[in-house]
This record gives structure tokens, sequence and C-alpha cells, in this order.
């Protein structure tokens, strides 16, 4: 700890992250862990979740983890509920299914809705709710939201009409969880390079696209928001809440 | 996969950095590994504040200079070698109900807020894009804009009409010297324990007021401030331009 400075640190603190086994997900998790928090896991692929283990346990932290789709409430809160410490979620599972907005199938918005907004308003509620129960002096919420939860994108109405979504319920929760010092903020990020996107960024016009709407010209690491997010989750933001951080090269400063 | 705020090898330059967030800015920036280049009005101050800096971790520049005297400062850059990070920190406040604003003090807020601003980001722009490997190490400019760059607020009509300002330059020059992997941003605090707000909250009935604004229910420290624009300066907020970290508690989400 210095005069001004104050370190990203996360020793003694426990983070939630759900999505956790690809990705940016698994990106946050190890960043979380190299800050010295311990991780809770949760994931639909118990080959990954425990290759996950293997990393995590290397950095000396505590890892535990549940092989649980975020949809099933039942299952998910007798998790929460169990739970001995928790003091960061990390809300990250999301999904999209990018479809011209005149052909969007009504199957495509149902998933959408469940996972993006359903699903994180639910664990979302489900961790606040623990961690006032734990009594613990600070908490910090961090929901992965995406530039299209600030501006609209091609194909991506059902996706925006989500992640707007999140920047409202973040704004609110920050409102309704300030007294318990709990903070929540959102991250904006550009595409991100990840497995999911690799085959998004295959096509050249897409490819494109991205580049020609990046200032920055460079597409966003998953080490950029792990980043973010490690330093949302401790005392170096201790003042920021009901916000977002856009990672996003300076798209959405156009 | 967590990048550390770590500035070693990179100059900095502090406006305001003679007391409040400019002192707290230029000691957190030079905790992280920065040489300082501190700029202020006051020889008294820069010597207290390089007093701090070479107690506890090392030597730093400073120059006596009026930000708004365009030619003092020019003649200063001749004599830096390198520059690599702006703290466009300098800005004072004159409270006033709008239709009370005295002209001079609108002139005196709009030169030192907006045009000594623009002025001193040009200036320092033009130094860094000249340096040859500027596009592989990268620079990054903050401004020091305020809550009040985003909503508005009683008696701060001028204050809000110079913060907004500065907003919209951080975005417009975000977009131009993106080419140069500069990075542009902009910190917006809430009410911090410094000097100048010590003065405004001598008056209670303003403080109570301005504290229920705030949801976290407290003040910002210096620190809380300083360590942001220490995330943004460094390579954890690469990718990271033309936005706004906003450190206040959560006071612009309602």
């Amino acid at each position: 700890m210095g005069i001004f400075l104050k370190e990203i640190n996360l020793k003694g603190k426990t983070a939630l992250i759900t999505g956790a086994t690809k990705g940016l997900g698994r990106g946050i998790a190890i960043a979380i862990a190299q800050a010295g928090g311990n991780i809770i896991a949760v994931g639909r692929n118990q080959k990954e979740l425990s290759s996950l283990e293997k990393i995590i346990k290397k950095l000396k932290v505590k890892y535990i983890s549940i092989n649980c789709d975020v949809n099933d409430y039942k299952k998910m809160k007798l998790f929460i509920s169990g739970l001995k410490n928790l003091d960061i979620l990390v809300n990250n599972a999301g999904t999209n299914i990018p479809e011209p907005f005149l052909n969007v199938k009504k199957s495509s918005l149902e998933t959408i809705l469940n996972v993006n907004t359903k699903a994180v308003f639910n664990i979302a509620q489900l961790c606040a709710n623990h961690i006032i129960k734990l009594k613990k002096k600070t908490g910090s919420i961090i929901n992965i939201s995406s530039i299209f939860g600030l501006v609209a994108g091609q194909e991506r109405t059902v996706y925006s009409m989500t992640k707007f979504g999140v920047e409202g319920l973040t704004k609110g929760m920050a409102l309704d969880l300030a007294k318990y010092n709990i903070r929540v903020n959102s991250v904006c990020p550009n595409i991100v390079l990840t497995p999911r996107t690799r085959k998004y960024f295959a096509n050249k016009d897409y490819n494109k696209y991205v580049k020609e709407n990046t200032p920055m010209n460079k597409v966003v690491t998953i080490s950029d928001v792990a980043t973010a997010v490690t330093f949302l989750a401790s005392e170096a933001a201790s003042m920021i809440t009901g916000t977002s951080i856009p990672i996003d090269g300076g798209w959405t400063a156009r | 996969m967590l990048k550390k705020i770590n500035l070693k090898n990179k100059t900095a330059l502090i406006t305001g950095a003679g007391k409040g967030l400019g002192k707290a800015c230029a000691i957190a920036l030079a905790e992280a590994g920065a040489k300082v280049i501190l700029i202020s009005r006051t020889k008294s101050d820069l010597n207290k504040v390089s007093k701090i800096i070479k107690k506890t971790i090392g030597s730093s520049q400073s120059f006596v200079c009026d930000v708004t005297d365009s030619n003092s400062f020019k003649e200063i850059l001749k004599k830096i070698h390198r520059l690599d990070i702006l703290v466009n920190n300098a800005g004072n406040n004159r409270p006033e109900h709008f239709t009370k604003v005295k002209r001079e003090n609108m002139e005196y807020l709009t030169n030192l807020n907006m045009k000594a601003a623009f002025n001193i980001a040009q200036l320092c722009s033009q130094k860094m894009v000249k340096f040859k490997n500027r596009k592989k190490i990268g620079g990054s400019i903050i401004h020091m804009s305020s809550q009040l760059g985003k909503v508005g607020c009683e008696g701060r009509n001028v204050y809000n009409m110079n913060k907004f300002g500065v907003e919209g330059l951080a975005r417009g020059m975000a977009c131009e010297l993106a080419k140069y992997n500069i990075r542009v941003n902009t910190v917006c605090p809430t009410f911090v324990e410094t000097p100048m707000v010590k003065k405004f909250f001598k008056n209670k009935n303003f403080k109570n007021k301005m504290l229920a604004n705030i949801p976290l229910g407290r003040v910002a420290k210096e620190s809380d401030v300083a360590t942001a624009v220490a995330f943004l300066a460094a390579d954890t907020s690469e990718m990271i331009t033309g936005t706004s970290l906003i450190v206040d508690g959560g006071w612009t989400a309602q």
C-alpha cells in the first residue's frame, strides 16, 4: 500500500465467476487468482472446470467449482447459499446468436434473454443476499456487459437489448446495495478474441468491420478485460460504483 | 493474465501538482515507477511535493508555471526530453447561481478549465507524437474531469460547461491520437477530500446535501482518484480510450 497508489490486491477475498470454463470467464478467474483471490468457478463442462482447477491451484489460492447451468435457479440457489465465503461476483456467463432483426427466431430470443438477462439478475440477487448474510464489510459485483450495452451493432438487436438491460441493472443494483458497501459496476468490452468469437473473426468482412470501428486498430485481449475486472473487484476501486468501464479501443467514443 | 500498474521507464507530467488531486496523482504515478514532472504556480507547494517524493520514492522535476500561460509552458516542454503521460489536472471552481455568475469568474474558469486544458493537451500531444517509438510504447493522457462533467448541479453551471467540454475534448482527442497509440481518457470524481472541497464543505448544509447524493455515503479519498489515474496511465488499460472512469460512489448512477 503506497501513499496514494492503491494496490490491486484480492488476498483473502473469494470470487464467484460464472461462465468460468472458457474465454473471458477463464481469464478473469486466473487474473483474480493472480491477485490473490480464491476462486469459485461456475461452468457447464466438468473437464474444463478440472483443467482450470490445476491452473488456479498452482497460484496457491483455494478453488471450488460447480458444474451447473446458470439458468438452473434451484441448483444455483442451493450452491450459493451454502458458500462459507463470498466477497466478489463476476457475472460473466452470456451468449449471443447474431441474426437480423426481421429474422430473429423466437427460440433465439428466449435463449439470449434467459442467459444474459434473467440468469444475470438471479445470480446477482442470490450472491448479493449471501454477501450481506455473511456480514461482509465490502463487496464488489462486476457484470460483464459489452460495447453493445452502450451502442447498437449489426444483427445484435437482442444482444443489445439484453446488454443495455445489464447496464440499467448495474446502476439500479449500485444504488440498492451501496448501504451495504457492495459496489456494482460493469465492463463493456469491444469484441474480444476468444474461442467463441474466433469464428466471427474468421469472416473477412467481420474482421474489417471490427478494425474499422476501433480507432486503436487492435483487438481487445482477454487480459485487457480481466485486468479491468480485477481492478473493479479490488479496494483500488473502492469509490467506483454504478458505472461501466468501456474497454473498446475507442469504439464508443465516436 | 493480470497486468500490473507499472510505470517504470515512463515520464509523466502533472499540472496543478502543488496540492490536492494533482499532488496525489504525482505521488501515485511516482509510486508506480514513473519519472514525474510537476507543474504548479506555487514554488513552495512544488518543494513540498518533491520532498515527499524524494523521501519515499525518488527524484522528480518541477517547474513553476501558470498553465494559462502557453508560451512559458512551451519553454518548459523544450527542457524535457521525453513525455509519455500527461495528467491534465489544473483546474478550479467558483460556485455561483447562474443568474449571478460574474463575467470575470466565467472568463477565469473557462480560460483555466477549458482553454488551458486544451492548450496543454495539444502542446504535450505534439511532443508525444514526435517520439519515434511512440507507436510501440504508447502514451496516455488523462484529463481531470468531474462527476459534473456528466450531470448538472446547482451553482455549478460554469464548471458544468467546462467539464462537459473536457469530456468532449477527450473523445475527440482519443479518435485522433489512436493512430499514435496514445490513449485519452478522463477521470470523473465526486467530491474529494481536498483543500478546495474542504473550503466548500465548511458550509454544513451544503456538505450534508452533497453527501446525501453519494450512495456510498462518503466522499472520495485522494488515493481513490490517484489510483484511477494510475490505472489509466499504465498498460493495465491498454485498450481503454475515449471514455471516463467515474469515481463517484454512485452519484451519477441515479
